[in-house]
């Protein structure tokens, strides 16, 4: 029955459909029915079709984790400074955290020798060790080794909007020729290694993980596969990271409408935002940079001799640039004591009252510190005592207490 | 027959593979259009602008180097030789220029110019009153020409940091010149509860041009800026008059203003 059938039906396998059913096709063709050819034929139309306008292969995802929403709020840039390989996703950032808070990412499991991320970045110092740390006294952070970092630490909030570099003289950057200190996951091997950090290797460190149960599952789901690489850890807390968004200040809610500054409050936000009062603004945003930090360097005038070897000059080569450091983000100020990269200023009165009258000439000195001709701004009492009312407007005391960037109750492995 | 209406009814298929990866957006160009490429340099005295070197002198005597210098350029139109005009429309009209970003100091609109002879150009320093809202730029580097609410809002049109002196026994000191929207002031001092109105201090400035648009042929505008000219010499513009800084000073900015009018020049590449 059936060969009647492709007897039948043999001479409508030939002409033009032959020329699409040569070769081993041919066989097959002709070997079967011809509506089966033309259905194959059809089929792989289909079939190219379908497959025409994939880039890649179309494998099986082996993971499929899921993308992370992360909110932009509002007045906030709508440029998210995401690398196109690491996007964020729910089990990335999940790992992220995990591993920000877990102490044997530094490759050791002694208890007196764990050092994790968290060691130093307190979520309720806006992720800086603070002033009062027990450890770390005058806020000054070491490494397990007991060597100073180099320079005082920097918020770690907001940082998915960094754009000129990461770290105060900005030295981690997309453009950088040096391929492996380009973007925030890079920082994570970084302080692995670092002697005045983690002082470890990044073999150590991975193997590390690799041996703690579930991390290998974590990896898995977050980027398809189980085996532990400092690669992936880098992306995993670069995606952690750029969750830590922190936009519910007092000031951002009188931006949205929600609640009123008083008097004191608004007078200190026009000095800050006027040439001719405080004129903060330049350099740290505002009016339409709502992130209270431009993402540049400058030298402020703090001193005339320098020799740091990792200020802006070191980054840049120019002469510009010598004693130039990252405007910080005045976001959370009251949490991020002590301030500059030194930490030479221990309180908020002391930074305002060298931005008053202590400011020092230096031929790099930035052109925006104009009131450098009266070695500072010169405001009277309650002029500074309203602007640091409005300085404390950026306090976000939800961020510091949000539960999403604490220490996970369990890690791995605990 | 039936062969060739097989052939048929696979047709849509053949047809639909063939074109399936063609770009939507890959609509034939107007033939009826060219395209025109801007090109934003700047000089001092007619000699190309050196960055943080204080080599240069201003029609008052001061010695000054610069450190920045950021601007827009907003709603170029170039005006046909037989009547009408071609706005320049991508990216709303405006462009930024940072000296610092290379790719700013080149601009390819998305705007197909209309085949034909024209004869003037036209544009705004700054930004208009109508487009120069807040926060219209959410992202840098825009956004750092943020100009303050309370002095107007908007955006700078123009920052130009310096560092200067008369003397060379003296350090150099800062002066920012800011250029944007003026205050009027009730009292003598610029106390912004004082401020009382606002002024746009943008300005439009026309060239005459020798420019055909051609089917297939790109042609490049060059709008040159003399930093120089901003100071003098018809008008001098003294650092040594002004508290280095000019935001909240509308007789400085529009003794500027009316100097930037001559600091500008156009020609076809």
């Amino acid at each position: 029955m059936m060969k009647e059938f492709r007897d039948q039906q043999s001479e409508r396998c030939s002409g033009a459909m032959v020329q699409w059913c040569n070769g081993a096709m041919v066989q097959w063709c002709h070997g079967a029915v011809v509506p089966w050819c033309h259905g194959a034929v059809v089929l792989i139309f289909l079939l190219m079709f379908i497959s025409s306008c994939t880039k890649q292969k179309s494998t099986v995802p082996d993971f499929n984790p899921t993308p992370y929403n992360l909110k932009i709020p509002k007045f906030f840039p709508t440029q998210l400074k995401i690398p196109p390989d690491n996007p964020l996703t729910v089990e990335g950032v999940t790992l992220g955290r995990d591993l920000f808070y877990d102490g044997r990412i530094s490759g050791r499991d002694d208890p007196d020798s764990l050092m994790s991320c968290s060691t130093c970045h307190l979520q309720s110092h806006s992720f800086e060790c603070g002033i009062d740390h027990p450890k770390y006294i005058d806020g000054h952070p070491f490494g397990v080794t007991g060597i100073l970092t180099p320079h005082f630490m920097l918020p770690m909030i907001n940082l998915v909007w960094t754009n000129h570099g990461y770290l105060w003289n900005g030295s981690v950057f997309e453009e950088n020729i040096n391929t492996s200190k380009r973007n925030l996951e890079d920082i994570t091997w970084m302080a692995v290694v670092a002697p005045h950090e983690m002082n470890s290797d990044t073999n150590r460190a991975k193997e590390m993980i690799q041996q703690i149960n579930r991390y290998p599952e974590l990896f898995k789901l977050a980027f398809g596969s189980e085996t532990v690489t400092m690669k992936n850890i880098g992306r995993a807390i670069a995606q952690f990271v750029r969750t830590l968004v922190s936009a519910d200040s007092k000031f951002d809610r009188y931006l949205r409408g929600e609640v009123q500054l008083n008097p004191g409050e608004l007078n200190g936000y026009v000095l800050f935002m006027t040439e001719q009062g405080a004129d903060c603004f330049h350099c740290h945003g505002g009016d339409g940079n709502p992130l209270f930090t431009s993402n540049l360097f400058f030298n402020n005038g703090k001193d005339s001799v320098f020799n740091d070897p990792r200020d802006r000059f070191s980054v840049t080569s120019n002469p510009m640039d010598i004693g130039a450091y990252k405007a910080p983000t005045l976001r959370n100020l009251t949490y991020t004591a002590p301030y500059m990269h030194d930490g030479r200023f221990k309180t908020l009165d002391e930074v305002l009252n060298f931005y008053n009258t202590k400011l020092v000439w230096s031929p790099s000195m930035s052109p925006l510190m104009h009131h450098i001709s009266n070695h500072g701004i010169r405001l009277l009492a309650w002029e500074l005592a309203d602007l640091k009312a409005f300085l404390l407007t950026l306090t976000d005391s939800t961020f510091i207490a949000n539960p999403a960037f604490s220490r996970p109750s369990k890690l791995p492995g605990e | 027959m039936i062969r060739i209406k097989k052939i048929f009814s696979l047709l849509p298929l053949i047809i639909l593979f063939l074109f399936s990866c063609k770009k939507g957006n890959d609509t034939p160009p107007n033939p009826d259009s060219g395209q025109l490429a801007f090109l934003f340099e700047q000089f001092v005295d007619s000699v190309p602008l050196h960055l943080d070197t204080l080599i240069y002198e201003n029609a008052a005597g001061n010695h000054y180097k610069l450190t920045d210098l950021q601007y827009f350029i907003s709603d170029i139109v170039l005006h046909r030789k037989t009547g009408g005009q071609f706005f320049i429309k991508s990216d709303d009209g405006i462009h930024y220029i940072d000296v610092r970003l290379q790719a700013s100091k080149y601009w390819q609109p998305t705007d197909s110019i209309i085949q034909d002879e024209y004869d003037s150009i036209t544009f705004i320093f700054g930004i208009t009153a109508e487009k120069n809202i807040s926060n219209r730029f959410p992202n840098p580097p825009e956004r750092d020409m943020a100009w303050p609410d309370i002095l107007g809002g908007g955006y700078h049109y123009m920052k130009l940091n310096m560092m200067w002196r008369n003397e060379p026994s003296v350090n150099p000191m800062p002066f920012m010149f800011h250029l944007g929207i003026g205050q009027h002031y009730s009292g003598t001092t610029p106390d912004p509860d004082s401020i009382t109105g606002y002024i746009q201090n943008y300005f439009k400035i026309s060239f005459p041009l020798n420019l055909m648009i051609q089917t297939d042929v790109k042609k490049e505008i060059i709008l040159e800026m003399d930093v120089n000219k901003w100071f003098g010499p018809v008008e001098i513009f003294d650092f040594a008059q002004y508290p280095m800084m000019i935001m909240q000073d509308q007789t400085a900015m529009e003794l500027a203003c009316r100097n930037g009018r001559n600091a500008f020049r156009v020609r076809v590449k």
